[in-house]
């Protein structure tokens, strides 16, 4: 079985959000949610300063917060490590949200669209996938990966900053990139796990997620 | 006309959780207070300090309280799938709320077979205050306050998302507000049943239970906020938003002022006089009582305010 983990490549990305349209246009999510993200970052001072870009999206944790906070067992966790919300099991407590030391999910509570409170025909169609009053989050496009296509920011990213792969395949991109470079995961120190890696520079390391 | 992409920042940046609201703050508050103040008034009872009718009629408040409590944490839940709470019992293996849920839902239940024999219809019960089962029951309802009361601290110290909040010290300060508050609850109910002079009778147990446990909370919240203070950033943020940011004046005026100084000034002035059997001391102490209500829904709404999480990378 496989154990999908994605990869975010610091120094290709160029804050184009093109990964974050992309998100938006394969899953619809309304104006007030964001599965993908693309923060930036001021750092050095002048004459040295620079502006960083930082993709943020779920980490598909192993040992994920979310799923351990909520009561009601709505998120589980995929044999092949995504984690999904099950919408019709979520009451919108929003421990998840609380818990997510990356604070990812969202509870949609039935906002208007992007055009006011007459959506649009798209909107018509893709709001219908969410239950009103339920958390929301990235699911790693589990639906393109079962037909063995790779997720929509993966596939819009211009500078290949993003991959993902089999973490368990040795040969596979992820463990490739992973091998090459330097790499950490983000706030690993909170025992989550991530299955997210961010690449910053030379210089590469274990295969696998270095569980 | 569009909304653009977004009306949220895409910066980093150390950001507040909005999502628990005062909803929250009231259902930890109400909830508390309610376990504090049934877990006070069984061992005053035990003790003889007050009588069945006043036990009685505090439980009754406490019922109420709670199940006010309740209605405002069902308000919180999801528009349409809040219909679904009774879901929120399927995880006490991992998640606190699910605890949570159990606890607050057995003492409710512990409760009202507490009160059931005192109610018209149902006095043959055999479950009184003098028989072996009743005992059973108040006992179980005393375990149960006393869980409810660590809990509304645990939910929120159990996760390490938010520095400010995941600490021991979290739960042990709700507790003794817990306690502050269910023990300010105690005077009101005795004046509404019994009328002043039984205040004045009992006073010396209550009022200088309550100057030693604002003494305590005062203690307890400056050493929380003293150690966050030399915490991580994401607490020393958190610390700055209570003392100097934005929540300051609900800080100072609502938590320092009304909850803590304003009571401890007002119960000091009772007690060194006739411990509230004339109508003017009797009228400041009540106000401590009241003004310790405020502070403990202003110190839950403060604390869930100022939860700031770390940098996400």
């Amino acid at each position: 079985m496989a154990r999908w983990g994605f990869t975010v490549d610091l120094e290709r990305c160029v804050g184009c959000m093109g990964c974050v349209i992309a998100c938006k246009a394969e899953n619809g999510t309304p104006p007030s949610i964001h599965w993908m993200k693309v923060v930036e970052k001021e750092e050095g001072e002048f004459p040295y300063a620079k502006r960083t870009f930082t993709p943020l999206r779920c980490n598909h944790c192993d040992d994920p917060a979310c799923a351990r906070a909520c009561p009601t067992g709505a998120i589980v966790k995929r044999p092949d490590g995504i984690v999904v919300i099950e919408q019709d099991v979520c009451i919108g407590t929003m421990a998840c949200m609380s818990a997510c030391p990356y604070y990812v999910p969202y509870r949609w509570d039935g906002e208007d669209g992007y055009y006011g409170s007459e959506l649009v025909p798209y909107e018509v169609e893709k709001y219908a996938q969410f239950k009103k009053g339920t958390a929301q989050k990235c699911h790693f496009c589990y639906h393109r990966i079962d037909e063995g296509r790779p997720p929509a920011c993966v596939e819009s990213c211009p500078a290949d900053a993003l991959n993902y792969g089999d973490l368990e395949d040795p040969n596979s991109r992820v463990n490739e990139l992973l091998r090459q470079k330097k790499h950490f995961r983000p706030r690993e120190e909170l025992g989550t796990n991530p299955s997210l890696f961010y690449l910053a520079g030379k210089g590469g390391g274990s295969v696998g997620g270095g569980k | 006309m569009s909304k653009g992409l977004t009306n949220v920042p895409f910066t980093m940046e150390l950001r507040s959780q909005r999502h628990w609201d005062w909803k929250v703050a009231f259902y930890l508050y109400g909830a508390g207070t309610s376990a504090g103040l049934i877990f006070l008034e069984l061992i005053l009872r035990r003790q003889g300090v007050i009588d069945e009718p006043t036990a009685l009629a505090g439980m009754w408040i406490g019922l109420v309280l709670a199940l006010v409590s309740l209605a405002f944490l069902f308000g919180h839940l999801g528009p349409g799938a809040r219909w679904r709470f009774l879901y929120v019992f399927r995880k006490p293996r991992t998640s606190w709320i699910a605890r949570g849920a159990t606890i607050v839902t057995v003492l409710v239940l512990l409760r009202v077979l507490i009160l059931l024999p005192s109610v018209p219809g149902f006095t043959g019960l055999p479950w009184g205050e003098e028989t072996h089962a009743g005992a059973m029951l108040r006992v179980g309802a005393l375990l149960f306050a006393a869980a409810f009361m660590a809990y509304s601290g645990l939910v929120l110290s159990s996760w390490n998302s938010i520095a400010f909040w995941n600490t021991p010290l979290l739960p042990i300060l709700y507790i003794s507000h817990s306690f502050l508050a269910g023990l300010a609850v105690l005077p009101l109910v005795i004046v509404v049943i019994d009328g002043s002079a039984s205040l004045a009778a009992i006073g010396s147990t209550l009022w200088s239970g309550l100057m030693i446990l604002l003494l305590i909370n005062a203690l307890l919240l400056l050493i929380y906020v003293w150690g966050m203070a030399t915490a991580t950033a994401p607490a020393r943020e958190s610390v700055r938003r209570l003392l100097r940011g934005e929540h300051r004046a609900s800080f100072w005026f609502g938590v320092v002022g009304v909850g803590l100084i304003l009571p401890f000034v007002m119960v000091g002035l009772g007690m060194g006089q006739d411990l509230g059997a004339n109508p003017a001391t009797l009228a400041w102490l009540l106000t401590a009582c009241a003004a310790i209500q405020i502070g403990g829904f202003i110190l839950r709404d403060s604390f869930l305010r100022v939860g700031v999480y770390g940098y996400p990378v």
